[in-house]
C-alpha cells in the first residue's frame, strides 16, 4: 500500500485456522473463496490462478476443507488476497457419498448465510470444527458399502440446534410460549408462523408435534459434545421433527429457504 | 439516456451476459463487430443462430451433437461396451486428447451439488441406467472430477449400478505426470499412496 509520502507499506500476512465454505469462479483463472476463519470470522478472498494451477492450493479449496489459511488484506478492498492454505482435514480423505455431501453442504450453507462478515465467533467455529470431524466417517469407505445416511442425522441436528442457540435464535424447548406451562413429558407442538413450542391447549391448526424423545435428545445435546452420540442413539423419527422446527426458525429469520434443507428432507 | 445508440446498447447488454465479460469488454467486442465487414458480422450472427438450431443432445450418451447418435456412439471402431461417464461435454474433448481411450461416453451434464439444489433427479442418469440394464455395457468408468461433488456423484452412480453386475471402475487420482511431489497436497499424496501399483 502506497502512503501519501510515497512509502510503500505491505499489509501483514494473516493466518488462522479456517473452514472453506464456498468457491466461485472469478475471471479466467481465479477463485473467489469464502472462508470461516477462527481469528476474523467470515473472510472473502481471491485465490489467484487457483483454477489454472493446482500447485499452490491443490485440494485445499474444496468446500468444507479445514485448513490453516494465510491471507493479506488489501487497502480499500473488502476482498483479501488468499496466499496459501495448508490442509488440516479434508472431506476427500474419506469416502464421499451423497448423504455426506448433502450434510457437508448444509453446514457450509448455514455458516455462509447466518454469519456476518469479519466478526469472529469462536463458539460457532469450535462447533463447526467438531461437527465436521463427526461427519468424517471412514467406515463408509468403498463404493460397495451401503449408503450410511443414518450417520449424518445426529451431527447435522446437533449443528443446527447449537448454531441456533449460539446465534440467539433458539426459543426455550421447556415451556409453552403462550402460557408458560412446562412441557416436560407432555406433547409439544410447533407452527411455521410461531417462534417456539406450545402445549396441546394452544396448538393451532396445521401444527406439527415434536416428540418427547426428540426434546430429551436435544436437552442431552446441550450437555454433551457431538462425539458423545452414536448413530444407534437415533430415534425412529431420525429427529426429523426437531430439524423441521429448527429449519422453520432459520427460514423465518432469513426470509427464504436454504437450498440444502430440501435436499436433507429428500434423504430423510 | 443511454451513452450509445439503441442497437449498440442492446448488443453491449447481450454481450455482457457472456461469462467473464464485463461492461468494458462488451463495449470493445461491440465496437469490433461494428467495425468488422458486413460479411464477418453476418458469419458471427449465423454461427450463433446455427449453434442453437442445429445442435442437440445425443439420444445415447447426451453429448452435444449435430447428428444423432453422435460421432462417438455411431463409430464402428469404438468399443461401445465400455462407457466412460463424464460431467460435461467438454470433458470428452479432454479425454480424447489422451488418444488412449476408444470406448463410448455418457455425459451427466453436471454433478450432484446440494448447495446449488442439484440432486440425482437433475442429472441425466436415466439413459445410462437403461444402457446398463439392457446388458449393452460391460464396464462403466466413472470419470467425474475428484472434487467433493464429483466424488459424491461417482459413489452415487456406483451404488445405483452395483446390482446390475456391470464392472465399475473409477479413474485414478494422484501426482500429475511431470510435476513435483513437493507441490502435491496431503489428500493427493494420500490417494497416490493408496493407488500405488506393483512394478
Amino acid at each position: 500500500m502506497r502512503a501519501a509520502d510515497g512509502t510503500i507499506h505491505e499489509m501483514a500476512l494473516k493466518s488462522s485456522e479456517a473452514v472453506v465454505l464456498r468457491t466461485y469462479p472469478l475471471r479466467e483463472a481465479d477463485l473467489l473463496v469464502t472462508l470461516f476463519t477462527r481469528a476474523e470470522g467470515k473472510v472473502r478472498g481471491v485465490a489467484k490462478s487457483a483454477k489454472r494451477s493446482r500447485k499452490r492450493f491443490g485440494g485445499a479449496l474444496e468446500p468444507l476443507t479445514c485448513v490453516r489459511a494465510y491471507w493479506q488484506d488489501r487497502a480499500g478492498n473488502e476482498l483479501a488476497r488468499l496466499d496459501s492454505c495448508d490442509v488440516l482435514l479434508s472431506p476427500l480423505a474419506s469416502a464421499m457419498d451423497y448423504a455426506r455431501a448433502v450434510a457437508l453442504a448444509h453446514v457450509a450453507e448455514m455458516l455462509d448465510e447466518l454469519l456476518p462478515d469479519r466478526e469472529p465467533n469462536d463458539s460457532v467455529f469450535r462447533l463447526a470444527w467438531g461437527v465436521l470431524q463427526a461427519l468424517d466417517f471412514p467406515a463408509a469407505a468403498g463404493t460397495g458399502a451401503p449408503e450410511k445416511s443414518s450417520e449424518i442425522w445426529i451431527p447435522v441436528t446437533y449443528f443446527d440446534l447449537w448454531t441456533m442457540r449460539l446465534l440467539g435464535y433458539l426459543p426455550s424447548l421447556e415451556e409453552c410460549i403462550e402460557c408458560g406451562e412446562p412441557l416436560a413429558g407432555k406433547p409439544a407442538y410447533f407452527h411455521a408462523l410461531r417462534d417456539g413450542l406450545v402445549c396441546a391447549t394452544h396448538r393451532r391448526i396445521a401444527s406439527s408435534e415434536m416428540t418427547v424423545e426428540s426434546r430429551a435428545l436435544a436437552a442431552e445435546m446441550f450437555r454433551n459434545p457431538v462425539n458423545h452420540f452414536s448413530p444407534e442413539r437415533l430415534p425412529t423419527s431420525r429427529l426429523a421433527d426437531l430439524r423441521k422446527f429448527l429449519m422453520q426458525i432459520i427460514h423465518r429469520h432469513l426470509d427464504r429457504t436454504l437450498q440444502t434443507s430440501a435436499q436433507l428432507e429428500k434423504l430423510d | 439516456m443511454s451513452k450509445f445508440a439503441e442497437p449498440m446498447a442492446r448488443l453491449i447488454d447481450e454481450l455482457k451476459k457472456l461469462p467473464g465479460v464485463g461492461s468494458k469488454s462488451a463495449q470493445r467486442y461491440a465496437f469490433h463487430i461494428l467495425r468488422a465487414s458486413d460479411e464477418d458480422a453476418a458469419l458471427l450472427a449465423d454461427a450463433i443462430r446455427e449453434i442453437k438450431q442445429a445442435l442437440r443432445l445425443c439420444s445415447v450418451c447426451n453429448n452435444i451433437t449435430d447428428v444423432d447418435p453422435c460421432v462417438y456412439c455411431s463409430s464402428p471402431t469404438r468399443n461401445q461396451r465400455v462407457v466412460c461417464v463424464v460431467e460435461e461435454p467438454t470433458n470428452i474433448a479432454a479425454l480424447e486428447k489422451g488418444h488412449n481411450y476408444s470406448g463410448g461416453y455418457h455425459v451427466l451434464h453436471g454433478t450432484l451439488s446440494p448447495i446449488h439444489g442439484i440432486g440425482p433427479e437433475h442429472l441425466r442418469i436415466a439413459n445410462l441406467v437403461a444402457r446398463v440394464e439392457q446388458h449393452a455395457v460391460d464396464e462403466v468408468i466413472l470419470a467425474t472430477n475428484p472434487t467433493v461433488e464429483g466424488e459424491a456423484t461417482a459413489v452415487y452412480l456406483a451404488r445405483l449400478l452395483k446390482s446390475s453386475g456391470v464392472r465399475l471402475t473409477r479413474i485414478a487420482t494422484g501426482i500429475p505426470a511431470g510435476s513435483d511431489i513437493e507441490y502435491a497436497d496431503e489428500v493427493t499424496l494420500q490417494r497416490a499412496m493408496e493407488g500405488r501399483r506393483e512394478m
